[in-house]
């Protein structure tokens, strides 16, 4: 057993440290587009850096990191509080599966541009049936000449609405009772007049996510990943990729809870601090048990990650136990600001950030996987229970 | 980067493991609590051939000089087999105060023997109608000459009448006037006349209690200094709590096991009742208990051998998670099981008595939180974290 980091390790944590020092943004704009634009420039100062796509390959920009030089750099990252990386979906989807089975031209075409924040992507993956139930995707991609026809409608689009290009699943053939056949990845242009944005607000008044409408949207050949409908495995093997798990999650949840200890001890009711009072203490040494029994699961699953090349089913316990406990540890530190926590903006207590960060949190158990569904996917592909039956 | 067990500590949980397989699991602790301990006695014997009452007495003293890590699979184990006896006690609280605090004649007295699975340990602490709390501690030893005069009762000794040795934990001074008036005592429970079994919900230990009437010891078994018991106490505890969430780590394990056995195997409305949501996702989010336990553990035990600075917050938050996610996990498990899960024959009801044991065992839940605000000194410290503004 062992925690360290090696020499050689900490010396990658010292250089990502002392670029931050120099390259991070001082202040962040507020107003929407001003926001967004000041996002694209950060992703561009990374990609200048070396620091946008670390684990790519030296040859595509990036800088090969190993597996813990990943670990570090989502804890450097956090630890920072620097600003989200704007095209997501791009460094993380995309680029590693054009790499791996893109043509020669589409990388050429891509891969640059999404590092450099060039290039905006959003994923088209969930649709209005098609949630959960991925496979049941309707939208529908029909061979017309030397043109795919696309037709149908996607929801949950985050960032569709500043988005350049959208990895697509469409249907492209019927295979009756295999829905996962039949399925094909487009690289879809977004500024067509095919397609038509909507953007829907969340719960917590912010706009990030949006209906995409497609009618007669136009994609070519060069525009499929891999095979025709083959879509579904290359989903499946781009999940594979993912060695770090949740890394970013994990330790925002870390640093999250150091900052509730601060604010039990600096909020004053009745000129008494929050941790002075002893139910919200003892709840807050559950919250810590919990929150480091989260983080030390994660360094359990990334142990076995590194022994064997891959994550084992285990690392799907991660996402389920981080993302439910960030809910219930913002929820608590709403809680106990009292009849002050119904308050809202600057009028909330510390400019309602613990409000805002609750609200959101209800949307970190639906994304990426409901709670119910990584509930499926634990209980058969860890524990062996029988499977759910699925039409 | 290595967050997991050792080569060396897995295979010796193997060899512990074949040995409770021969010996029938769970079957030592059921026959013992239907009075036939032989089972219990034989297994003792061969658990300390295989070398599992050495790990952590120093080499010099026919031990393996391991630590608090190395002991994690074998309670693991043990917690798995619900298995009688004063393994914990003795190796987790009486060891390592022996180890640092005892004479060079206390430790060629105990450390061997126990090494050789000869000699074990109890620890009596607790008084009737009182709580752990030593300031509360009235059993009373009076300094005569070379000897130490005993008067008082102690109850809640585990497994009195198995062991061999008791710690005890007397006054021999008001807390204002010497020190924290405390002291420890090595005594033998031959030397102990009046002793008496209680009943207990937990059958698998044996809980008693034990009236001292003039019982006279020689001053040399006195463990530590006179009057100072109280740190060498908290610093003990500190062991046990961290070994105990083992054992709990131990009888999660297998009730996650049992559960998910029974629900692929238990058929209703013609299918296995663990393809519904309802028990699968139970299933799972004891799954979740389990593993947050045993991180917590491992680290608890890690952050103990190697003195890091969080090892209190650690080992009580391991000790407090672990407590209650237990009796949750042997609640469920019941539940799970439906009809037969609420009879003496199912294992169920062995692990959720053990939890009820270990519940208030040498502290409370609430207790050992507040121990986890201590060890982060939430109370006594500016915050340590800027506060980001928006």
């Amino acid at each position: 057993m062992d925690f360290s980091f090696t020499k050689k390790e900490e010396k990658f944590r010292l250089e990502l440290r002392n670029w931050l020092e120099e390259n991070l943004p001082t202040s962040w704009p507020e107003e929407e587009e001003a926001y967004i634009s000041f996002l694209k420039d950060w992703q561009k100062t990374l990609a200048e850096g070396g620091w946008a796509g670390i684990t790519w390959p030296e040859k595509y920009g990036g800088k090969n990191a190993t597996l813990m030089q990943e670990i570090i750099y989502h804890q450097e990252m956090v630890r920072a509080d620097a600003p989200p990386t704007i095209n997501y979906v791009g460094i993380h989807m995309v680029g590693p599966t054009l790499m791996q089975i893109g043509t020669e031209e589409q990388k050429e075409r891509y891969i640059k541009k999404l590092l450099t924040g060039e290039e905006i992507w959003c994923q088209g993956y969930s649709e209005p049936n098609a949630g959960s139930d991925l496979s049941a995707i309707k939208t529908s991609a029909v061979k017309d000449g030397d043109k795919w026809l696309i037709n149908g409608q996607k929801v949950w689009t985050s960032y569709g609405h500043i988005a350049d290009r959208c990895f697509l699943l469409a249907r492209t053939s019927q295979v009756p009772g295999k829905k996962h056949r039949g399925i094909t990845v487009f690289l879809l242009d977004m500024n067509q007049p095919g397609v038509e944005v909507r953007p829907i607000v969340q719960l917590d008044g912010r706009q990030e996510f949006n209906e995409v409408y497609l009618t007669d949207a136009v994609c070519y050949d060069a525009d499929i990943v891999g095979e025709v409908d083959k879509g579904w495995q290359v989903m499946i093997s781009l999940m594979l990729h993912e060695r770090a798990g949740i890394g970013a999650e994990v330790f925002t949840l870390e640093k999250q809870f150091n900052n509730l200890v601060a604010m039990t001890k600096e909020y004053k009711v009745d000129g008494e601090s929050l941790i002075e009072n002893a139910t919200i203490r003892q709840k807050m040494a559950d919250l810590y048990a919990r929150s480091r029994g989260a983080i030390l699961n994660y360094y359990r699953n990334l142990t076995n990650t590194l022994k064997n090349g891959q994550p084992g089913a285990e690392s799907s316990i991660d996402k389920l136990l981080v993302s439910e406990l960030t809910k219930e540890m913002f929820e608590f530190a709403v809680s106990i600001q009292g009849p002050h926590g119904i308050l809202w903006k600057e009028d909330a207590p510390f400019n309602s950030q613990w409000q805002e960060k609750y609200l959101y949190s209800y949307g970190t158990t639906i994304g990426g996987g409901t709670s119910e569904i990584q509930r499926n996917t634990i209980g058969e592909r860890v524990l062996g229970l029988p499977k759910d039956l699925r039409a | 980067m290595d967050f997991s067990l050792n080569e060396e500590q897995e295979m010796f949980r193997n060899y512990v493991r074949k040995c409770l397989n021969e010996a029938g699991q769970t079957m030592v602790a059921r026959e013992f609590t239907s009075g036939n301990t032989s089972g219990f006695l034989k297994l003792q014997r061969k658990l300390a051939e295989l070398g599992c009452t050495g790990i952590t007495i120093s080499e010099e003293y026919g031990g393996l000089g391991l630590g608090a890590l190395d002991l994690v699979p074998v309670l693991e184990e043990f917690g798995r087999a619900v298995l009688p006896g004063s393994y914990l006690e003795t190796m987790a609280f009486v060891v390592p105060l022996l180890e640092k605090y005892g004479t060079r004649e206390q430790k060629e007295t105990y450390l061997p023997e126990i090494a050789a699975g000869e000699r074990s340990f109890s620890v009596a602490w607790v008084e009737p109608n009182k709580s752990y709390d030593p300031d509360v501690i009235a059993c009373q030893a009076e300094v005569k000459g070379n000897s130490l005069v005993i008067n008082g009762v102690k109850t809640l000794v585990p497994d009195g009448n198995h062991v061999d040795s008791l710690l005890l934990i007397v006054r021999t001074a008001d807390k204002s006037v010497n020190g924290d008036g405390l002291s420890l005592v090595l005594i033998d429970v031959s030397e102990v006349t009046n002793l008496k079994t209680l009943s207990s919900l937990d059958e698998t230990r044996n809980v008693t209690e034990i009236t001292f009437e003039n019982v006279e010891v020689p001053m040399t078994h006195v463990l530590g200094e006179v009057n100072q018991g109280c740190s060498a106490l908290k610093e003990g505890l500190l062991y046990l709590h961290a070994a105990t969430s083992s054992v709990l780590v131990g009888s999660m394990d297998h009730i996650v096991e049992m559960s998910t056995e029974y629900a692929k195997i238990r058929e209703q409305f013609g299918q296995p009742i663990g393809r519904f949501q309802a028990i699968k996702h139970r299933i799972v989010d004891m799954k979740l208990d389990l593993e947050t336990a045993r991180s917590l553990s491992h680290y608890a035990n890690w952050a103990l051998d190697t003195n890091q600075q969080d090892k209190e917050a650690a080992i009580y938050s391991a000790r407090a998670f672990a407590t209650e996610a237990n009796i949750r996990l042997a609640s469920h498990n019941i539940q799970n099981h439906g009809g037969i899960g609420f009879t003496m024959e199912m294992d169920c009801h062995l692990f959720l008595k053990r939890a009820r044991f270990y519940e208030n065992y040498m502290g409370s839940i609430s207790q050992f939180r507040e121990d986890v605000s201590k060890g982060l000194r939430w109370s006594d410290e500016k915050p340590s974290f800027q506060l980001t503004s928006k």
